[in-house]
């Protein structure tokens, strides 16, 4: 038999309260259940009071005489005078596999019910599933798998909003796993923190044979050294990354415009009368010292090298593998933890540009539907997406966010201050997972711009643990409570294949 | 020390014999460059032949050529490339190794599905040379990916690694499609990497590694290559560990002139009009000369060009050879229906991973099944060897169909 948790006693439509059943033991966002003629509604508490029969004065008497004068005094029937209150929300009305917003109040005085799995069967498998986690209630993890459709919530944007250790990392890692078990979504990782691909610890390579792991730093056997040939690089790569004066900016498009995709190195050696003319020397020897120092560089006898990832001679093609990779469902992740923020998002910005461009190709040409969504996994995302950022023009991250949907190129924006993310583009962001966040300014920005009504859940957010979050989304039915997998138990229990190699040609 | 390092000669790749003949003459020439210049020895890195059995007309002078480099004391050291190799072993390369004529360096022993590779020693110089072959469809990542290389890297003395297989790091621009793989699945401390299969010059530094070198062709191997290189050549290399120079030298067998000509809104006598002002007042002595047009004609259809003409005018301006490509030529009369824009192989690897693990076979990975097919496909792509009676061809492509497929048919 169900376990009784309470019974509604009074309360309005956004407000149910129920007077909890003595050992109940009601958490804060727990899930329950009541019955009604229609179905069964699905409740979840926002918040807990004490109550009592006994009047405040009365109260503060017993507990005065308890404390001072150490006597045995004990309140008589104290389980039924003393109580805790929960103040629920409806969420949703739920008939078996049938699950619709509810409009009625449960009847007064019935039972609330601990949610059981006949309540979770509603919960279905999407197309092109995606895993997000387990059914949590309050901190208890139900067995039913939270699932939404991937290409979706990945072509609409995803908000990651979480304060460092709480997990994160783990639940992208998941997500990421999770999608690449299917072919709807290629993701563009750029890994801050060398955490993603699994270097010296389990990783994505642990999980899936989709991945490419670029980074500058000593490559593991079968990952490519991260290099970009300058040749690849344009000035509206730097919208959004470096600030230029406006006679720079046209200074360098004066530049491409003339020597194509040798500006940079026009730029570098070429003594050119005519762009003399049209600029100040200062101009040229400013773009040229700013180029020199963002791509590291060198000049010597009119001739460019490459001293960092930026080369002269090799990554002719780095930028279009890369984009070749995320059309075919992969997981690129680069490894940005030995660059500047800078550079970083240089790199990011001209893969960026470069996937967006073939999506729009691929609309255009009517291909669009064959394609996975293209995701891009960004850290730290108001440096390109807040408004200081966005004060300086609008680059290629915002124009995603913005207009990305309907080429099915997606960002998946991870921060711990959304506050700093404008209002419209964080309302463009259909999917937001909202792990534990301490400071009520950024609550505030996320309740106020999620898919769902949270204003009643601000104490279930201050209040999530390690690895649980809520999904607030477009995409489901409710904002759900969910426990994220150990991304660890997942990657330690992948099987290894075991079959003799053979290799024709090799002579003893 | 000194050696001399070629690549995808591809003898017997072109149909026609003048072109045959030029490739033949390009692995003559840069013979003789490397016996006059007392190369210590020399490195093919990858498809010497277009096919695992070339024909005996493209072999005659080559074996002859090689007897000669033999008989002057100069090694030749090969690995089989995606051209040349075959599954079965029954190859070319081979028969002229058995013969004496050349060296195969992809020699050692599997341990544990790990490939640990043995070098073999160049008696003059004392070189260490080793490396891997290339496959069709880049099977040759399985390779690197089981290649022990703790043992490669330990070894002292000059070590020279050959490859037949594109980096992903070092792929050319217009090579985006090619497969790959990276850097890091290489051994590293080796003095000089001996690559092929890149018909794309290069010489290339990084971290960890010495010189990285892919000479390209030793004579273009197509209409665009030719337009592209003009001509092939090879690196000659010189100097001791550590200071090695690496010179490229072109091999020049015939001179190339090439016309691009856009025939957008031009009729047929226009486009050729066009052609011989662009010829009129030139000689074209030893030369290759492509015609590539494209564009779409006002008026006509491509084939109302008269090429016969523009071809018999350059031969009578002594031209070696004249070649047309008008692929991406059309007119409002005919346009050609194009189905795809990438290679044979491209294609065939296309179809082949579309249908992957449609029928299950058990205990087999897609990645072994994609092998299996390429395997039979190069096995049943087989021609009747000259002088060869039907039953025996028959008996040999059945052999060598079980042998790939490990069944008795």
């Amino acid at each position: 038999m169900t376990a009784i948790a309470g019974k509604i006693i009074s309360g309005s439509f956004g407000s149910i309260t129920v007077r909890q059943k003595q050992g109940a033991n009601i958490e804060i966002g727990q899930l329950l259940t009541a019955q009604t003629k229609q179905g069964k509604v699905l409740m979840q508490v926002f918040d807990l009071l004490y109550g009592s029969q006994l009047s405040q004065q009365n109260l503060e008497m017993i507990s005065g005489m308890k404390l001072e004068s150490n006597n045995d005094l004990e309140i008589m029937e104290a389980e039924t005078r003393n109580y805790t209150l929960a103040f629920l929300k409806p969420l949703l009305l739920i008939n078996g596999k049938d699950a619709k917003v509810c409009k009625n109040l449960p009847e007064f005085f019935s039972d609330v019910t601990e949610i059981e799995s006949s309540d979770t069967e509603f919960l279905e498998e999407p197309p092109n599933p995606l895993l997000l986690g387990k059914l949590r209630s309050g901190s208890k993890t139900t067995g039913a798998d939270i699932f939404i459709d991937g290409q979706k919530a990945f072509s609409h944007h995803i908000l990651i909003a979480a304060q460092t250790g709480r997990g994160k990392s783990n639940l992208m890692s998941c997500i990421i796993a999770s999608a690449l078990q299917n072919d709807y979504a290629g993701f563009l990782i750029l890994d801050a923190h060398d955490e993603y691909y699994g270097r010296s610890r389990h990783g994505l390579k642990d999980v899936s044979e989709k991945t490419a792991y670029y980074t500058p730093n000593n490559p593991p056997p079968g990952t490519r050294t991260l290099t970009i040939n300058i040749t690849k690089i344009k000035p509206s790569h730097f919208n959004g990354v470096v600030q230029w004066s406006e006679p720079q900016k046209e200074a360098l498009y004066a530049y491409y415009r003339k020597y194509g995709s040798k500006w940079i190195d026009a730029a570098l050696t070429e003594d050119d009368g005519e762009l003399k003319n049209l600029f100040s020397e200062s101009t040229i020897s400013v773009i040229r010292r700013r180029l020199t120092q963002i791509l590291n560089l060198e000049t010597a006898n009119n001739t460019v090298s490459g001293k960092g990832i930026f080369d002269t001679q090799a990554g002719s093609t780095t930028i279009s593998d890369i984009a070749d990779d995320i059309e075919n469902a992969k997981a690129v992740i680069i490894d940005t933890s030995s660059l500047s923020s800078q550079v970083e998002l240089l790199v990011g910005s001209a893969i960026a540009s470069e996937i967006f461009a073939r999506y729009q190709n691929h609309k255009t040409t009517g291909r669009i539907d064959r394609k996975p969504t293209a995701s891009i996994i960004l850290e730290e995302a108001p440096r390109v997406l807040g408004r200081d950022a966005l004060e300086q023009g609008q680059n290629i991250f915002s124009k995603i966010a913005r207009e990305g949907r309907k080429f099915k190129v997606g960002i998946v924006a991870i921060t711990q201050l959304p506050s700093l993310i404008p209002r419209e583009i964080l309302a463009n962001m259909a999917t937001k997972i909202i792990l534990g966040i301490e400071m009520a300014p950024e609550r505030k920005a996320i309740i106020e711009s999620a898919a769902q009504d949270l204003s009643q859940d601000d104490r279930a957010i201050a209040s999530l643990d390690t690895g649980e979050a809520i999904v607030t989304s477009t995409f489901t039915k409710f904002a759900v409570p969910i426990k994220a997998q150990l991304f660890e138990t997942m990657a330690g229990n992948k099987k290894t294949a075991g079959y003799t190699q053979s290799f024709p040609g090799l002579k003893s | 020390m000194k050696f001399a390092h070629f690549a995808d000669i591809h003898i017997g790749s072109w149909r026609d014999p003048k072109l045959s003949e030029a490739s033949t003459q390009a692995f003559v020439k840069a013979a003789d460059a490397c016996l006059e210049q007392a190369a210590d020895f020399i490195l093919i890195s990858g498809d010497f032949f277009n096919t695992s059995l070339p024909s005996i007309d493209c072999l005659k002078e080559v074996a002859k050529k090689l007897k000669q480099i033999h008989d002057s004391n100069t090694p030749v050291y090969v690995i089989a490339g995606s051209h040349d190799f075959s599954p079965t072993g029954k190859t070319m390369l081979d028969v002229l190794e058995n013969a004496g004529l050349i060296r195969n360096v992809m020699r050692g022993n599997v341990t544990d599905n790990r490939l640990k590779l043995k070098f073999t020693v160049d008696s003059k110089t004392g070189t260490k040379i080793t490396g891997i072959i290339g496959k069709k469809g880049m099977l040759e990542r399985k390779y690197f990916e089981a290649l022990e290389k703790e043992n490669l890297e330990a070894e002292t003395g000059t070590k020279i690694f050959m490859f037949h297989t594109a980096i992903s790091e070092f792929k050319p621009e217009g090579l985006e499609s090619m497969e790959s793989t990276p850097i890091s699945d290489f051994p590293k401390g080796f003095d000089y990497y001996a690559g092929g299969h890149v018909h794309h010059p290069y010489l290339k530094q990084t971290e960890g590694y010495g010189t990285i070198a892919n000479p390209g062709p030793l004579f273009p191997n197509s209409f665009r290559e030719i337009e592209k290189l003009g001509c092939g050549g090879f690196y000659m290399v010189q100097g001791e560990k550590g200071r090695l120079n690496a010179e490229f030298q072109p091999i020049q067998v015939h001179n190339t002139f090439s016309i691009t000509t856009d025939c957008t809104n031009k009729t047929p006598q226009e486009a050729e009009e066009e052609i011989t002002n662009q010829t009129a007042d030139k000689e074209f002595n030893n030369t290759i000369v492509t015609i590539r047009l494209h564009g779409k004609l006002r008026a006509g259809k491509p084939t109302d060009i008269d090429f016969r003409k523009i071809s018999e005018t350059l031969y009578q301006k002594s031209a070696h050879f004249v070649m047309k490509n008008t692929a991406a030529l059309s007119s409002n009369e005919f346009e050609e229906i194009k189905i795809t824009t990438k290679s044979i192989e491209e294609t065939e690897n296309l179809i082949i991973k579309e249908h992957l693990s449609k029928i299950k076979i058990d205990g087999m990975s897609a990645e072994e099944e994609f092998e299996l097919v390429k395997n039979l496909m190069s096995t049943l792509n087989k021609e009747k060897d000259e002088g060869e009676t039907t039953t025996t061809f028959e008996r040999r492509v059945k052999e060598d169909a079980e042998k790939t497929l490990k069944i008795k048919l």
